[in-house]
């Protein structure tokens, strides 16, 4: 008797089991690299995905991005497209787990058959993603990923993806060069996330030449913890170092400027945030109060400041946003989603109207360099290399949290994730097509 | 026939797998590897708490220890993938020896509160270590399938096949272990540890053996989920993991191997019908991020409330009251007796 | 010598958000012997139940007790129809001493979810009341300011009082018997289950205090993934089981400890060390005194 109902239940196990995974199902269809014309795109139309942290401990800021790229493409639809398609951009949250990231990524290419996957965030995700669902060899670019790992820029390993930020040894140099063209024999001090993204800078600090007084590293996720920040502020004011460096993320800076106030230790030093953890305009949403801190702080980016209203893309970007999410801050992430969707947008014009994958590819390796963008850096792709932006420009905060750039213009560092020096750039950035649209 | 045959019922079950495989597209294929690996980490929940009645809600952080063992070996010595396995068990395994070992004497919310606290430290450690990669992890690729394999052969299939040979060998292997005097001797500690002991079993000895075997099994489904991401890094292990895994073991029925799949096949499907769900009826992305979770969570709750010991217990003792309410004309005792030339008896 | 005072004070001042968790876990504890994991994510609730109040009466003061008071509610709510049911049915076999556990790691999902819908994933703010910059001494500023000296006012008050209630009163007798013998407690004619429906309600005006106070006295920020509230619930736990879970002054003394010695080793060692300080703290205790600093030896077991 029990032994019928054993089988029963593993039949229907299993039963269940298929008709479960095959709720939302698409015909089967064998894998086939070269099934004719690529997916994603018919005569009318392009689409394209992304997986981002919506929800999350990392969503603070970098959830805006994917509805700011939406923003731009329905503009650029408004206005005829790019070679006469339309863009749709399916945008799916991964919550900053690698797992997810995968999972979503599967759907993105599998199920929603996209062209191309466009700004996927976070180091660890982006990895997973790109060799799990074996992008390279499926052909799917990859463009402009959201994170600063300089792996990404290696063509040989990462032949279908394409980076856009500099990577952190490069930030870390240039912050090296200020200091020691700025900072020469000061106190120096430096607050780290103690895992590969704090310790990136630590090997580009190392290149640079330049050695702390202080470092105070924290665990990742520790920033959460009550006496933390209050911790790092002891240790300061033991220290009192002349500056202090900070590459952490959004809520250590809020956690280290939380405890400054607590310990009454305000402009004891020149704090220089790193560009992930200073992103001002995300504390600024989460915490006004804590912004005004942030005053006479220096920071670094690599676009054109949210608040630039001279800065042509800056005007164009603001009416766009303005127009299609008028309840939502015009800030650095919007900037920075905004301009991956006006680089792809150029991309995919230069692709020409008989657009492909490989095609694609082979564009903004030779082309991209020279494709107009809204960064103030240039762009380093090329047919031996996947590296974007290749530089900061270094600003100070004021007391609403813009950044300004010192010396009032734009004065562009650029450099490698090796050990080529920092130069001063003379970049001068190819003027916006008209309207911004890829005419 | 499982009882009977179990040999054949399992490999009757691999062959429709198999069959299965070569029909499902690519991404329910991606899916189903999924389920193995959660056949088997709920396995070896099941062992642990269910079996031996130590809680765990710290299982992600030794499904951790495995994957890094296993990655690592492949990293820098190459390691063929057989190997990277079995030392992901291996390592694992002595993992939870040593978590047995300091966990032996607590029992109930202490036990649960020290593996809670396992599963939040351990990442910090991988942080610590460059060795280990950091948050951005070690690669682990176990290279292309097999060429014999044919060129239409896709990866995800070949994770496919090697999750549900891992998951069917762990099986067929778990259960002969709980069907053996081992089994019993857990169970046994379970009900009364006192009593256990009086009996003969060691009872500290017998937790830790739990323990240990779980370990390992977790290490092994760590291994191979790190497999199917190309991935190995503490986000891939989060708390959220440990949770799942109760949960699961939890649907499945703690107390039985047969529910296993029902358990696995329910985590790895609610996202899917949250998703299906919420394009029905049109939701935005806070819907479709929230709804699996409260999915999950609810159906949780309900399980614990009206089928604790999860369905398959629950059917059995339906099936059990049924058996015994068809026979209720019969005397339970059945007594011959006879008296001198006279005989007495209550069979009918 | 400046360095170690604030190290004391930083200590001191983590201790008291550990210790209103600890409390309201030992307090489930006591009145109806389960470990309550959904604490955390009740405290979150009453988080965003207080930051509504303050939005709607303009006042801390008030939407406190009141955050308190609907704290309580729901977690008597959730005593009697989710413990009771589950203790109804579950009772027997191994699942009885996990059915609770899990049952309150369902709670925590459903919670959170049910926050993701009301109030979206944006951040909210909750502002603290009182000053949080530290009081000057001379050229010095300490690390406590008001606001901090107000959440250690508050625990200390909150740990007397309930101890008081538990010690000395009618009803706290009627509580701690409701949890070591039930059935004799029910024979004496306590009302055992209204009894630990009222434990909880306790645990749940504690934790609410916990949530909103942890908040203001961080960075104010609240979303319904809060790391905080999950760290919380962890740091909570481990200072009860090293204070003593049976033991409500246990609580306070094993929060203290653990918030000097991480304190410590934030300052002294290096800020990396903290999670695997605490998980070994955690250990060690539990291997050489599992009932904890004041706890006594028979309560060691579920």
């Amino acid at each position: 008797m029990i032994t019928i109902n054993r089988r029963k239940l593993i039949t229907a196990s299993a039963v269940l089991a298929i008709a479960t995974l095959t709720v939302s199902t698409v015909p089967a269809n064998a894998f086939n690299p070269n099934m004719g014309s690529d997916p994603g795109i018919t005569a009318t139309t392009i689409k394209l995905g992304i997986t981002s942290p919506l929800t999350g401990i990392a969503s603070p800021g970098y959830k805006k991005i994917p509805g700011a790229m939406k923003a731009y493409f329905d503009y650029v639809n408004a206005n005829g497209g790019v070679n006469g398609r339309k863009i749709t951009l399916v945008s799916k949250d991964d919550q900053y787990i690698p797992t997810t990231a995968v999972a979503k990524a599967n759907e993105l290419i599998l199920r929603d058959k996209v062209f191309a996957l466009v700004g996927t965030l976070g180091t660890a995700s982006t990895k997973a993603l790109t060799a799990s669902t074996q992008l390279s060899k499926r052909g799917v670019p990859s463009l402009f990923v959201n994170t600063g790992w300089s792996g990404f820029a290696d063509k040989q390993a990462y032949p279908t993806t394409f980076s856009i930020l500099p990577s952190y040894q490069m930030e870390a140099k240039i912050i090296g060069k200020l200091l020691k063209d700025q900072y020469a024999g000061k106190k120096l001090a430096l607050i780290y996330q103690d895992d590969d993204f704090g310790r990136d800078a630590l090997a580009g600090f190392k290149t640079a030449g330049v050695t702390f007084d202080t470092t105070i590293p924290y665990a990742s996720g520790s920033q959460a913890l009550p006496a933390t920040g209050a911790g790092w502020i002891t240790k300061l004011k033991a220290a009192a170092p002349d500056v202090t460096v900070f590459f952490g993320v959004s809520s250590a800076t809020t956690a280290l400027l939380g405890a400054s106030v607590q310990g009454g230790w305000i402009g004891k030093t020149q704090f220089i945030f790193g560009s992930v953890g200073g992103d001002a305009t995300t504390i600024a949403n989460s915490l006004p109060a804590l912004v005004p801190l942030l005053r006479g702080s220096k920071g670094l980016s690599f676009a054109p400041a949210p608040t630039d209203v001279n800065d042509e893309y800056i005007k164009l970007f603001q009416t766009i946003y303005a127009a299609a999410q008028p309840k939502e801050t015009f800030d650095n992430n919007v900037v920075a989603g905004m301009s991956n969707a006006f680089l792809a947008v150029q991309a995919i014009k230069a692709a020409g109207k008989n657009l492909t994958r490989k095609g694609l590819i082979q564009t903004i390796e030779t082309k991209g360099a020279s494709l107009p963008h809204p960064f103030l850096t240039p762009l380093g792709y090329s047919t031996t290399s996947h590296v974007g932006a290749t530089g900061y420009w270094v600003g100070t905060y004021g007391a609403t949290g813009a950044l300004t750039p010192d010396g009032g213009k734009y004065t562009v560092y650029t450099t490698d994730s090796g050990t080529g020096a920092v130069v001063e750039s003379t970049y001068k950035r190819p003027a916006m097509p008209a309207k911004g649209l890829p005419n | 026939m499982l009882k009977k045959h179990p040999l054949v019922t399992f490999i009757f079950f691999g062959v429709v797998l198999y069959l299965i495989s070569n029909r499902l597209d690519e991404l329910l294929v991606y899916q189903g590897a999924s389920v193995a690996i959660f056949v088997i980490a709920i396995a070896s929940l099941i062992l642990l708490t269910g079996y031996s009645g130590q809680i765990s809600l710290g299982h992600g952080a030794l499904m951790c220890i495995g994957a890094y063992a296993a990655a690592l070996l492949r990293i820098h010595y190459n390691a063929p993938v057989w190997l990277t396995f079995v030392v992901a068990v291996l390592a694992a395994a002595v993992g939870g020896a040593l978590l047995g070992l300091a966990a032996a004497r607590l029992s109930g919310p202490y036990l649960a509160g020290t593996t809670l606290a396992l599963a939040i430290g351990l990442p910090s450690i991988a942080n610590k270590f460059s060795i280990f990669g950091g948050e951005q992890g070690i690669s682990f690729d176990i290279g292309l399938p097999p060429a014999s394999l044919g060129e239409d052969f896709t990866q995800y299939k070949w994770y496919f096949w090697i999750s549900w040979s891992a998951a069917l060998i762990a099986m067929y292997w778990l259960r002969h272990v709980l069907n053996s005097r081992y089994g019993r001797s857990w169970r046994a500690v379970r009900s009364n540890d006192v009593a256990a002991e009086l009996a003969g079993i060691h009872v500290g000895r017998n937790k830790v053996l739990a323990f240990t075997i779980s370990a390992g099994l977790a290490g092994l489904a760590g291994a191979l989920l790190g497999m199917t991401i190309s991935l190995v890094s503490p986000g891939v292990y989060p708390l959220l993991l440990s949770f799942s895994l109760a949960t699961g073991a939890v649907l499945a029925g703690v107390t039985t191997l047969g529910g296993v799949m029902i358990g696995a096949v329910i985590l790895v499907a609610i996202p899917e019908i949250a998703l299906a769900i919420a394009n029905r009826y049109g939701g935005s992305e806070t819907i479709i991020t929230n709804l699996p979770g409260l999915l999950v969570s609810g159906l949780l709750i309900l399980t614990v409330l009206l089928v604790p010991n999860g369905p398959v217990e629950q059917m059995h003792a339906r099936r059990a009251k049924h058996a015994k309410n068809g026979k209720a004309s019969h005397s339970p005792v059945e007594l011959t007796l006879r008296v001198g030339s006279k005989t007495f008896s209550t069979k009918k | 010598m400046s360095q170690f005072l604030d190290m004391f004070l930083i200590g001191i001042s983590a201790a008291s958000i550990y210790a209103l968790m600890a409390i309201s876990m030992v307090l489930v504890w006591r009145s109806t012997r389960v470990v309550n994991f959904a604490q955390a994510g009740m405290a979150l609730l009453s988080a965003y139940l207080g930051y509504e109040l303050v939005a709607r009466t303009g006042n801390f003061w008030i939407a406190l007790p009141l955050a308190m008071i609907l704290g309580a509610a729901f977690s008597a709510f959730i005593e009697f129809f989710l413990m009771r049911t589950l203790l109804k049915h579950s009772n027997q076999g191994p699942i009885a001493a996990i059915a609770p556990i899990i049952a309150t790691l369902g709670l925590l999902g459903v919670i959170r979810a049910v926050i993701g819908f009301i109030w979206g994933h944006g951040d909210v703010l909750l502002e603290a009341p009182l000053s949080k910059i530290g009081y000057k001494v001379g050229e010095t500023t300490l690390f406590v300011g008001p606001m901090g000296l107000f959440v250690i006012a508050f625990v200390v008050t909150l740990l007397i009082v309930v101890t008081i209630v538990f010690q000395k009163t009618n009803i706290g007798l009627a509580l701690r018997a409701s949890a070591y013998a039930p059935e004799i407690a029910q024979l004496s004619g306590i009302r055992v289950s209204g009894i630990r429906t009222l434990g909880w309600a306790i645990a749940g005006a504690s934790g609410a205090a916990a949530g909103i106070l942890q908040t203001v006295n961080g960075t104010g920020v609240l979303t319904p993934e809060s790391l905080e509230f999950s760290l919380l619930l962890v740091f909570g736990f481990i200072a009860a089981v090293i204070g003593g879970l049976e033991s409500l002054p246990g609580a306070v003394l094993g929060s203290l400890i653990l918030g000097l010695v991480l304190a410590f080793v934030q300052i002294y060692i290096s800020g990396t060390l903290v999670f695997i300080v605490a998980f070994l703290l955690l250990l060690t205790l539990l291997i050489i005194r599992p009932q904890g600093f004041l706890g006594s030896k028979a309560g060691r077991r579920a």
